[in-house]
């Protein structure tokens, strides 16, 4: 059965084709080499299957599947919750909090010792954003009829009573302000007549000062259904750019390195990439990093459990440097490591994560024989753990000695597969290596 | 390995923080040469360990994650304001110490989070700009604000937090004062608390699995992910963690300064100069940042005006020559330090201990120890 399956793989970088159209299976607990002149596209087939490139076109499955982060409620529900955020943070800042502030807390709370009502500031809050007329207690139980953000007094009062009465004929002004005609010349008067009641709202001595005035409470009227056309726009501009934000960033990263590695592939590099500066074991513990669990409270507070499980995993850390050969060296920083040393941690490092695919990335580069003989032993034991390792190498010596399967690229597409005898009496294969014979 | 070293290093930490505890016990009423230049060194001491907390949370997102963050002033300056809201008179909340420092934290560790969200997948330089830039709007929405935080005057008075009555008793042994308005003590512990929390909780997180990840991702991000590693999580964690305590670092600052300072308190200078702190202390090294801290604070806060005072005492320069004080020369030595330091010791002065090993060599360590140390 096969553990990985490459689908007619293919990869381009703008017009340049670096892997086309390959098509691999590897079975279970195999040793699978890739082989081929520099150039071929092996790295990249690599760099595709750990999700560090996406295929332009071609499926890897991985266990029957393909490795992606799925599709759960879970991200719709965030998608969802950031939109909110975005829309109600974005609505916000089309309020003017500086008056809001006025508003609430500054109007319900005279200074130290005063009381300071929660309620009435939230309903104060509220009704400054309706715009609606708010009325003020002022000293020597005068009251002041105010627009709900303080700025424009429009009358006074000397009781409560009066104040409500006076801030009712005001909001019926400034409803009426808007409609045409609102204003009747009446004998040597202009006043405002009440279409409903009759009543006189409000009388002035010339069309001049009536216009005037008139045109004052009709801008109060039009404020408030422009602040809430302003808040409806952002809030629905911003729930769109957080929702469809939140959802493209998932989406771009639906197939990460981080995902194909928790899935169970690990993978070294063929430019080592160590974590230099840190020490060997550390550099193992941090491959280990999906199986240690805790809060960052239970980590700052080095809880009874996460100690125990730290200690597990430098036991883990400690057995799987014996494995790749470098007992005894854990306290060394990565990169005074020598070169072989360096390769073998980071196989160690790949092997924390407790894969069941390996890839190996020219693993044997800048060895000796001796060096590279080892190596050799070193992977056939992984296999013997139960692990399929995937290879790309240069060294003959090595790919012929352990490949169960071994498959050639050249150009970035496959030219030949098979058992290394196969392979080695490919003559396609011959060609791409020594050049084909000259026939004349 | 940290836990190796640990027991070596550990008696210095024991013996400076016993200093430190000791220090306004014992020189007090503060001597002479200190009286006379009209500056307290306990108090100055006081301002050093909340910059340290502040340089502390700096760290964790330059010197572990190895992203450049040069607003860190600005959460400096919101946690400094939330405090302030929620205490002057002036206002009707006046919660306590207590839920002011925690909600402070918060608020700027989730202020942080909600900048570094968008935009930590930027890189190096961008990052930068983008955080410089957060800065300079955070200072100037703090100053346009002007009906909730006072423009540029500020909000005061902030009051000291409530002694629990416990501490009245022990406090009188000592011959505290329990008035924090005469006694600078009080405030003293009270940083010096704080800093000793924070740095064993860093500590803690230095070695455990996140602070790992953390330097993984400084180191090479391509490969921490290809190990498993969430990388915007955990430079997310790294953020919040160090906008956090740069809050934490300002709500005291508020509260030991009894005002939140003009916005101008925390502007781009006060960042660069948290940053110029751990580099000069070790990027990425607890104890190096808490060095860098006592070395730049100490000089500007403390040395400077000594020696101000010395030069005015010793009635060397009666006619105010500028070139006779010291303070005038202050940015000048500042520079030529740095400069000095890049050429000669740019890991900084206690790199970080991986960074020490590096430089010492190693010393193989048998196994059953290394597993042991712990």
């Amino acid at each position: 059965m096969a553990i990985l399956k490459l689908d007619k793989l293919t990869v381009r970088f703008g017009g340049l084709t670096a892997v086309e159209g390959v098509d691999c299976a590897v079975a279970e607990k195999q040793i699978f080499s890739i082989i081929g002149p520099n150039g071929a596209g092996k790295t990249t087939v690599f760099n595709a299957i750990t999700g560090i490139y996406e295929p332009t076109s071609g499926a890897i499955t991985f266990e029957g599947r393909a490795l992606e982060r799925p599709l759960t409620w879970r991200v719709l529900a965030m998608c969802a919750l950031v939109g909110m955020l975005t829309g109600l943070t974005a609505a916000a800042l089309s309020v003017d909090v500086n008056a809001l502030w006025r508003a609430t807390i500054k109007r319900n709370y005279a200074g130290p010792g005063e009381s300071f009502s929660s309620r009435a500031a939230v309903a104060d809050g509220w009704s400054y954003l309706q715009g609606s007329l708010a009325l003020d207690h002022l000293r020597g139980d005068r009251w002041a009829v105010r627009t709900a953000d303080g700025r424009r007094t429009l009358g006074y009062a000397a009781s409560l009573d009066e104040a409500s009465q006076l801030r009712d004929r005001f909001n019926r002004l400034i409803a009426l302000a808007v409609t045409p005609d609102a204003v009747r010349e009446q004998g040597s008067k202009w006043v405002v007549v009440d279409p409903d009641s009759d009543a006189e709202l409000a009388s002035f001595d010339s069309a001049e000062d009536a216009q005037a005035v008139m045109d004052k409470y009709a801008a109060i009227a039009r404020e408030p259904a422009a602040r809430r056309r302003m808040a409806l726009a952002t809030l629905v501009l911003g729930i769109a750019v957080g929702a469809a934000g939140t959802w493209t960033v998932w989406h771009r990263a639906r197939r990460t390195p981080e995902v194909i590695s928790r899935a169970g592939i690990a993978r070294t590099f063929q430019n080592i990439r160590l974590f230099q500066n840190m020490t060997v074991l550390e550099n193992v513990l941090t491959g280990m990093d999906r199986h240690l669990h805790g809060g960052v409270i239970r980590m700052a507070l080095q809880l009874p459990g996460i100690r125990r499980q730290e200690q597990k995993a430098r036991d883990r850390a400690a057995e799987l440097l014996e494995f790749v050969g470098l007992a005894g060296k854990a306290t060394m920083l990565a990169k005074n490591l020598p070169y072989g040393d360096q390769r073998r941690l980071e196989i160690a490092r790949a092997l924390a994560t407790s894969p069941r695919l390996v890839l190996l990335d020219e693993p044997a580069a800048g060895m000796n024989p001796a060096e590279s003989l080892e190596l050799n032993g070193l992977i056939k034991r992984l296999r013997e753990q139960g692990l399929t390792v995937m290879l790309i190498e240069h060294h003959m010596k090595v790919v012929m000695g352990i490949s169960d399967h071994i498959a050639v690229l050249e150009y970035g597409v496959k030219i030949g597969e098979g058992t290394p005898e196969q392979v080695r009496a490919n003559p396609r294969v011959i060609a791409a290596y020594l050049g084909s014979e000259e026939v004349s | 390995m940290s836990n190796t070293t640990a027991p070596k290093r550990f008696p210095m930490a024991w013996f400076y923080l016993a200093l430190l505890v000791a220090y306004p016990l014992l020189v007090y009423p503060e001597n002479a040469l200190f009286r006379l230049t009209e500056i307290s060194i306990g108090m100055q001491l006081t301002y050093i360990f909340i910059y340290a907390i502040l340089a502390l949370g700096l760290n964790v997102v330059v010197g572990y994650t190895g992203l450049l963050h040069l607003g860190i002033a600005a959460f400096f300056g919101i946690g400094a304001y939330i405090t302030g809201i929620l205490t002057v008179p002036a206002y009707p909340f006046q919660v306590g110490f207590i839920a002011a420092l925690v909600l402070s934290t918060a608020g700027a560790a989730l202020l942080g989070v909600l900048l570094g969200a968008p935009t930590l997948r930027l890189r190096g330089d961008y990052l930068a700009i983008v955080t410089l830039g957060f800065g300079e709007v955070t200072r100037f929405t703090l100053r346009n604000l002007e009906e909730i935080t006072a423009g540029t005057r500020g909000l005061n008075p902030v009051p000291p937090p409530q002694l629990p009555g416990v501490l009245a008793t022990p406090l009188s042994w000592l011959g505290i004062q329990p008035d924090w308005s005469l006694d600078y003590r009080l405030f003293y512990y009270l940083a010096l608390g704080l800093l000793v929390l924070v740095v064993v909780l860093l500590t803690n997180l230095e070695r455990s699995r996140l602070g790992r990840a953390w330097v993984a991702i400084r180191e090479d991000e391509l490969a921490a992910t290809c190990m498993g590693i969430n990388a915007a999580r955990v430079k997310l964690s790294a953020f919040a963690l160090g906008c956090g305590l740069a809050g934490m670092a300002g709500c005291l600052y508020a509260t030991t300064l009894t005002s939140t300072a003009g916005p101008d308190a925390f502007d781009f200078n006060r960042s660069i100069i948290m940053l110029c702190c751990i580099i000069l202390g070790g990027l990425g090294s607890l104890r190096g940042t808490l060095l860098g801290v006592v070395l730049l604070i100490g000089f500007d806060n403390v040395a400077a005006p000594v020696l101000d005072g010395l030069i005015q005492g010793a009635n060397i320069n009666p006619n105010g020559n500028p070139l006779l004080t010291f303070s005038n020369w202050k940015l000048l030595i500042f520079g030529v330090a740095l400069i000095v330091m890049m050429r000669f010791r740019p890991e900084g002065l206690l790199p970080s201990r991986v960074v020490e090993e590096e430089l010492v060599g190693y010393a193989p360590q048998p196994r059953g120890k290394l597993l042991r140390a712990r």
